[in-house]
């Protein structure tokens, strides 16, 4: 039981660290929701006035929020790849607290995305929400399995020599599965539907399969 | 080995041309099937292919592993391409337009875009130890998308492709002739890919 407490201190010690690193620095945090803004206001000013389908708003929220989240999380191992501490913090740290402690860190960060776009999103769309519990329920499911794909994205891409645009493409195939049902899911609670619990399920199940995989494949890194 | 492929590959295209009837309903267009049948199961074989020696790889550090990684993906691509255009072109003289994200459509899609992605990824990094292994994980962690792709989308949306040829009630819906030149060239296709692997590590 101890080595367990000790694994959960250490994640939260690189919680902690990569937090107040990004509260310093305020670059990676401004630039995730200013870019979520600027594609809200563009979205939002080039339909005035026009009637746009919940279907259609469900899809344009997780636009915004995978994008956004690609611009704020892609450099989550980039401080620590070009000081070249990496390799000291995993001397310091098991790696597998620094892969938990980093998903823990781009959840907390998708997190605060989502509560500082999510009131702007449904103002600006007029949107009237039916049910609050679902669409918070997908959004939880769905930042989970953008924060375990994209850790170890993050993760993969920090190596990489030309960084341009690579996060997003990694991203996006492997987060699909994730997708596709929360575009559903928010649609139906815009719209008040019925909805299937199995959808939720299926999220949940994904998030799990992404979480252990990035536990496994971190090691291999 | 070659010619022997070269010979059999001739062989069906005169079957398919000259042997098989045209289709019901369909006609002559529906021969297409003959090209996008065998090149989807190639595509898909060798996405397999392609993350079974990324783990090999990463159980061994075996370089040569990575090398056949590689090349199954790129194979993979061009097949995956040819895949997708001979669909589109039969989806538009069937359904009348040549893309309406049908979930097969989707599906084969979303391997497109693993395979792009699985690439680029190799050419931006420019370490080959890293490349070796950043790629293989990456392949490995894309074959998670696989069951999802499989078994979920085609329950969520109504699909209008016509069941595969090992479909769930079992049955085979087709001519004998078709059928038997059908695997012909699926097992030809696979002879061309495996041949086209192996001429690489030579």
């Amino acid at each position: 039981m101890r080595l367990s407490n000790f694994l959960f201190e250490q994640v939260a010690a690189i919680l902690r660290k990569d937090f107040l690193i990004g509260l310093r620095r305020r670059a990676t945090f401004a630039a995730m929701m200013m870019f979520a803004l600027t594609a809200v206001a563009s979205l939002s000013l080039s339909m005035t006035g026009g009637f746009v389908e919940p279907k259609f708003l469900a899809a344009l929220l997780w636009v915004v929020i995978f994008f956004a989240a690609s611009a704020g999380i892609a450099g989550t191992f980039d401080d620590e790849a070009q000081a070249g501490t990496l390799p000291t913090l995993k001397l310091y740290a098991q790696a597998q607290a620094i892969l938990f402690g980093k998903m823990c860190y781009v959840f907390l960060s998708l997190t605060m995305l989502t509560l500082f776009i999510l009131p702007i999103f449904l103002i600006l769309f007029n949107v009237a929400v039916e049910s609050f519990l679902l669409l918070s329920l997908t959004i939880l499911l769905g930042l989970i399995g953008i924060a375990a794909a994209g850790t170890l994205t993050a993760a993969i891409t920090t190596s990489a020599t030309v960084k341009g645009g690579l996060f997003p493409i990694l991203l996006f195939p492997i987060t699909l599965p994730i997708f596709l049902p929360a575009i559903t899911l928010t649609e139906l609670s815009f719209t008040g539907g019925a909805f299937e619990t199995s959808s939720l399920i299926v999220m949940a199940a994904f998030d799990a399969i992404l979480i252990l995989a990035s536990s496994i494949l971190y090691d291999y890194l | 080995m070659n010619k022997l492929l070269i010979l059999l590959t001739l062989a069906i295209c005169a079957a398919i041309i000259f042997f098989v009837p045209p289709i019901k309903g369909l006609g002559e267009v529906a021969k297409i099937i003959f090209f996008h049948v065998p090149t989807a199961w190639v595509s898909v074989i060798a996405f397999f292919s392609s993350a079974f020696f990324a783990a090999r790889f990463l159980r061994t550090f075996n370089f040569s592993f990575d090398k056949l990684s590689e090349r199954a993906a790129r194979l993979g691509f061009i097949f995956v391409l040819l895949s997708t255009i001979s669909g589109a072109i039969f989806s538009k003289l069937t359904w009348g337009a040549y893309w309406n994200w049908d979930p097969r459509q989707t599906t084969i899609f979303v391997l497109i875009l693993i395979y792009g992605a699985y690439l680029t990824l190799r050419a931006a990094v420019s370490d080959e130890r890293t490349r070796a292994k950043v790629s293989a994980v990456y392949s490995l962690l894309s074959v998670l998308t696989v069951p999802f792709l499989v078994f979920i989308i085609p329950r969520m949306y109504f699909s209008l492709h016509p069941s595969p040829v090992l479909n769930s009630s079992g049955r085979v819906e087709m001519d004998s002739i078709v059928l038997v030149v059908l695997i012909a060239a699926v097992v030809d296709a696979t002879l061309i890919f495996i041949q086209l692997m192996r001429r690489e590590i030579s």
